[in-house]
């Protein structure tokens, strides 16, 4: 099923927006959970693996927040296309807090597919 | 325009907008994002790969929202706050009053502090005084450092100052730090993040 992109409020249902701006941070912890990704990398993961359709206005502002909450840190790679690529990796506290994230995100889900079952959205 | 023009004319407005921010890091931002426009506008057209980033001036609104806010709920330091909270000023009026408030409530906060620092060197000078104004209105005078306590004037603490002054002052300060965090969390929790 094709999906919203993440910031269009006025095309979407504006709390489904919400829902997922909400989940953008863990998202990004979580891509970089197996190891060091760039920018376009992140997108592309977010894009393929999750729900999560970004705009790279929305992400690389992002990226230098968690790496300003030192959650992130960043090395530049040469590549091969000629282009430097600046790549991130998750700091130990960046570690912490995506598993933080992740225990809160499975607590409250699974509470509300608890809550969701009479919907017929708990056996699925 | 070339694709090359198009490119270097977007992040030049972009390094305009992130005016105030640190030349390292706006090298970085800059470096990354031409990165990103280079790789993918290999496989289409740069014009679409620009639109997608939305306006430079835009984005740079983003990346000095976000950092400066950042930085500042990360920080407990009231210099360093305030610093943020300048920038945050600088951008909008929420942030403008957040900083008023601030500065309002460190400088109380220091004067009560002084003012308890003050006492044990000159008791007769440092102090909260209560004296009556020339039209016989009671008026509340906190005087620190060198200066006449007034004549009629009435000092309500006495050494008492010390503890209460550095009690009051100390919590002020912190209290003054918890706000502005309070409101720098609100403001982020309210824009969430930005759309596109």
């Amino acid at each position: 099923m094709k999906t919203q992109a993440v910031a269009e409020p006025e095309s979407g249902d504006k709390w489904e927006v919400q829902l997922r701006k909400g989940c953008l941070e863990l998202a990004i912890l979580a891509a970089l959970w197996g190891g060091k990704l760039y920018g376009l990398e992140i997108l592309r993961r977010l894009e393929s693996d999750s729900a999560l359709i970004v705009s790279e206005g929305t992400v690389y502002p992002l990226l230098s927040r968690l790496k300003a909450l030192e959650l992130l840190q960043s090395e530049w790679v040469e590549s091969e296309s000629g282009h430097p690529r600046k790549y991130y990796v998750l700091t130990a506290a960046g570690k912490q807090r995506a598993l933080e994230m992740a225990a809160t995100w499975g607590r409250f889900s699974g509470s509300m597919m608890r809550l969701l079952a009479p919907l017929g959205m708990g056996k699925r | 325009m070339t694709d090359s023009r198009a490119t270097e004319a977007y992040l030049k407005r972009l390094r305009t907008g992130l005016l105030g921010v640190d030349d390292g890091e706006v090298r970085e931002i800059l470096e990354e994002l031409r990165s990103h426009i280079l790789e993918k506008a290999a496989d289409g057209d740069v014009g679409a790969v620009l639109a997608a980033m939305g306006s430079p001036e835009e984005l740079a609104g983003r990346y000095l929202t976000d950092s400066l806010l950042a930085r500042a709920s990360g920080s407990r330091s009231p210099l360093r706050l305030l610093r943020s909270l300048f920038r945050w000023a600088s951008l909008s009026l929420a942030g403008f009053f957040v900083l008023l408030g601030s500065v309002l409530g460190y400088f109380t906060g220091g004067v009560c502090i002084l003012v308890a620092l003050c006492k044990p060197f000159h008791p007769n000078n440092a102090g909260l005084w209560t004296y009556r104004d020339a039209a016989g209105d009671l008026g509340i005078s906190v005087r620190l450092g060198y200066g006449n306590a007034p004549g009629v004037g009435l000092d309500l603490l006495g050494w008492w100052i010390v503890p209460v002054g550095l009690v009051v002052g100390c919590g002020l300060v912190m209290l003054t730090t918890h706000c502005a965090l309070w409101c720098v969390s609100r403001y982020r929790k309210s824009r969430a993040l930005p759309g596109s």
